[in-house]
């Protein structure tokens, strides 16, 4: 197993993001680390057994994770005992999870990490540690029943304790309301959760053993990514930053959408290549099957849709490396374009497969769960695109 | 140019070396502001026109690594780099196949000007199939005679000679049996005839042959051996598309280590539908809140800005050594960008998208670009065979079977040899 030390190269860090596009030997050594340890790790038998165990999260493997590989600690800042990587890594790290529906975890501690990279580091200095040492599973609690994922559909009401509840009241502060659609909610050790103040919607921490909460496992149609409803009643909650800080909201949805497009991008590379591979082994007619136009086409215009899946997703992650105005429009874009391109793969690798994709103990339909579930989790791809439209001026 | 400059020097050892030459050259034989044929027939001679030609063959035998060198100095100076190595498709293909009496007698005049070529291959019958072309070629001693049709030919009626491909053996399959050959246009059997396109242009030809004569020292490479010049010249023709798509893959970021944005890298094509954009004639038509009319145009938006960012991360992979394959599916992307932006148009105007003319302008630009966007997803190879190539070069699926693979070609079922257009 290699070590953080190894794939972050000789200066003990990921060399500073350049130019767009371009991965340095740093980063192929990443992808082929996480790569190895997820085929090692989380080969389909064992997402299948996770699958079907109470809980995907095994605490031992999640510790390897952060003490072996760093991952948890990728973006988090040196100061606080990360790896100080920025988007494009993380990206990549995603991807790679993406490929092979890894079930712990680590999109949803990923996302609330950079809700707390972007918070007061007073506030959030002892989470993030914990984080980076493996020791605290986190997500971020958007949505609610009405399953909207901007600010429009935050209702869960902020209440401060002692202050006047304005834009400067750092206090105690209480969440009431019901948060939904919470991936991995479950098992969450540290809850994220977007509440409403008086002056706005804000990032509140909530200690996901506090009192008030109670949360409820839903029954969900992606097998890989669990979903929880939890009530929030009085809970005691500290906000990230001040409590209506707007700008530092849009950041990170910007920021998760990015997140959530590249492992939708790796689903569909690597679903691609199920059925590219399927088309090419499979006779029928005395022959391959990828050699009929009609099955060649179809790979084909995936191959074009994939590739650009996963230049949109690379391409949001260098703009927020490079904290560039263009992340209000490749963010919407990039999930809108990942979502669409993860399912329509997803379906294509169904249908290339044909009737050995109707059984259970074909992985196709895995995937075509998973694609389903992200593509409406983090806002739908009409969302995205309606936003994408306002935001180029419509 | 007695020296083989820089030809065996390894790059990195040579750039500076070549840097200093071209800028003492061009210190001495470059006036800003000039040009003209003077000028053109120096810089021919001096082997700086096109550096990665041989030394002997009006070059100066550098790596091609080291163009872009070259063309950084000339665009210091002022001067326009010529890069005939990557433009010049007939020169290129003629120093790969060519004899030395044949590089001595056409790369000079194409270097300079003096001839010009165009592309003698498609015929009715043979579109995405070209192999199957029928323009015969027959030896008459020391000349062939031609006979037959070429068609979607650009340039024809400005160029001197053309490449052709006929085909010089019925009796074997149909790849073996084809000629390539460098003809003169100026004689009584070529009749070119513009083709009056659907776009209302003309930049198509149709070349009719009838007992054309060409040389035999006009022909390049073996008799018989002609697909495998084509497959050099094709090659070529990709270099000029690659060039024209995107430049370098080495491209300098501009100074102070900025990256540049796609804000500006819009398809000229879209910005220029009745001098509005999508969001700007949206607005004007009313249909800004219209919520279909806003996820189409998101989605249109969204397959320009993606195709440009595969364009960038092509160049940056190739930049890295890396393989790609991005530079295979470009193509199919922008079939699909233009189109789609034409029916984002079309509903953008509704009912007045049936006026044309000068009756509503704006329409008829819309109208004329619905058919120019065939020229994308028809010509250059069809969207069909692009998804063949992407299915069998990229992803390795296997090929459909060809039932006239091993037949002579004589006896392969063929497509109607000819059909006048013009």
């Amino acid at each position: 197993m290699l070590t953080t030390g190894q794939y972050l190269g000789s200066t003990g860090r990921l060399e500073a993001t350049v130019g767009t596009f371009e991965f340095t030997d740093d980063h192929e050594a990443l992808r082929s680390t996480v790569r190895a340890f997820v085929e090692e790790t989380f080969p389909e038998a064992q997402v299948r057994r996770l699958m079907a165990a109470p809980s995907a999260l095994e605490r031992p493997v999640w510790e390897r994770m952060a003490r072996e590989l760093g991952l948890q600690g990728l973006v988090v800042p040196e100061e606080h005992g990360g790896a100080g990587a920025g988007p494009v890594e993380l990206a990549i790290v995603l991807e790679e999870f993406g490929r092979r529906l890894v079930p712990v975890p680590f999109l949803s501690t990923a996302l609330a990490t950079i809700a707390l990279t972007g918070g007061d580091r007073a506030v959030t200095a002892g989470y993030l540690e914990a984080v980076a040492e493996g020791r605290v599973v986190a997500t971020v609690a958007l949505a609610e029943d009405d399953g909207g994922w901007d600010a429009a559909g935050v209702h869960c009401a902020a209440v401060s304790d002692d202050g006047d509840g304005g834009a400067g009241d750092r206090g105690g502060w209480r969440l009431t309301g019901t948060k939904s659609f919470v991936p991995d909610g479950m098992d969450a050790d540290l809850l994220v959760v977007a509440a409403r103040t008086p002056a706005g919607v804000g990032l509140f921490a909530v200690d996901g053993a506090a009192d008030g909460v109670s949360r409820s496992e839903l029954e969900v149609f992606d097998l890989t990514r669990r979903l929880a409803r939890v009530r929030l009643d009085g809970v005691a909650a500290t906000p990230l930053s001040a409590p209506a800080d707007t700008a530092a909201f849009d950041r990170f949805l910007d920021a998760a959408r990015v997140a959530v497009a590249a492992e939708q991008a790796g689903g569909a590379d690597f679903t691609l290549a199920m059925a590219v591979g399927y088309a090419k082994e499979r006779v029928q007619f005395g022959r391959a099957i990828g050699s009929f136009q009609a099955i060649k086409h179809l790979c084909a215009d995936a191959l074009v849709d994939v590739e650009s899946a996963r230049s949109a997703a690379y391409y949001g992650a260098w703009a927020i490396a490079q904290d560039s105005p263009e992340v209000a429009t490749v963010a919407p874009l990039a999930k809108a374009f990942c979502s669409d391109t993860f399912f329509a793969t997803a379906q294509t690798n169904m249908q290339v497969h044909g009737g050995i994709s109707f059984t259970y103990e074909h992985p196709a339909h895995l995937y075509y769960r998973r694609a389903k579930s992200g593509a409406q989790l983090w806002g739908s791809p009409r969302a995205n695109r309606d936003l994408l439209a306002t935001r180029i001026g419509l | 140019m007695t020296a083989r400059a820089g030809a065996d020097v390894p790059v990195e050892a040579s750039v500076e070396q070549v840097r200093a030459q071209v800028a003492a050259w061009l210190a001495e034989n470059w006036q800003p502001g000039g040009g003209g044929p003077q000028w053109r027939e120096r810089l021919v001679d001096s082997g700086w026109a096109a550096p990665t030609w041989p030394v002997e063959w009006f070059g100066r035998g550098l790596h091609r690594d080291l163009r872009r060198v070259v063309a950084e100095e000339f665009t210091r100076a002022g001067a326009k780099p010529a890069a005939l190595d990557v433009t010049q498709l007939f020169a290129n293909t003629i120093l790969a196949h060519g004899t030395d009496e044949q590089k001595r007698s056409f790369v000079r005049p194409l270097a300079l000007g003096e001839q010009q070529g165009c592309l003698l291959y498609s015929e009715p019958g043979a579109g995405s199939d070209l192999a199957a072309l029928q323009t015969r070629a027959e030896r008459d001693g020391d000349t062939w005679v031609v006979n037959g049709q070429k068609v979607w030919t650009s340039g024809a009626r400005e160029a001197t000679h053309g490449f052709l491909v006929a085909r010089t053996d019925w009796d074997v399959p149909k790849h073996r049996g084809l000629t390539f050959f460098w003809l003169p246009l100026d004689q009584p059997g070529v009749d070119i005839r513009p083709i009056h396109q659907v776009t209302g242009g003309s930049e198509f030809n149709e070349v009719f042959l009838t007992d054309a004569v060409v040389a035999d020292s006009h022909r390049l490479g073996e008799v018989d051996g002609g697909w495998r010049v084509l497959q050099t010249a094709l090659g070529f023709e990709r270099l000029i598309m690659g060039a024209a798509a995107g430049g370098s893959s080495r491209q300098r970021r501009p100074a102070g280590g900025g990256e540049t944005t796609l804000a500006d890298r819009q398809s000229p094509w879209t910005r220029q539908i009745g001098g509005a954009d999508y969001v700007e004639l949206a607005k004007k038509v009313g249909k800004a809140d219209d919520p279909v009319t806003r996820q189409e145009i998101a989605r249109l938006y969204t397959l320009e800005k993606v195709n440009a960012w595969n364009g960038l991360r092509a160049r940056a992979d190739a930049g890295r050594g890396a393989s790609s394959p991005l530079a295979s599916i470009g193509k199919l992307a922008m079939s699909r960008i233009v189109h789609t932006g034409v029916s984002v148009t079309t509903n953008l105007l509704g009912t007045s998208s049936v006026l044309d003319g000068d009756t509503d302008p704006v329409a008829a630009e819309v109208n004329r670009s619905s058919f120019a966007a065939f020229v994308t997803s028809i010509g250059g190879g069809t969207d069909q065979i692009q998804r063949n190539i992407i299915g069998e070069r990229v992803l390795g699926l296997p090929r459909e079977p060809e039932v006239d693979k091993l037949v002579p070609f004589r006896e392969v079922r063929k497509a109607q040899a000819t059909r006048r257009f013009s």
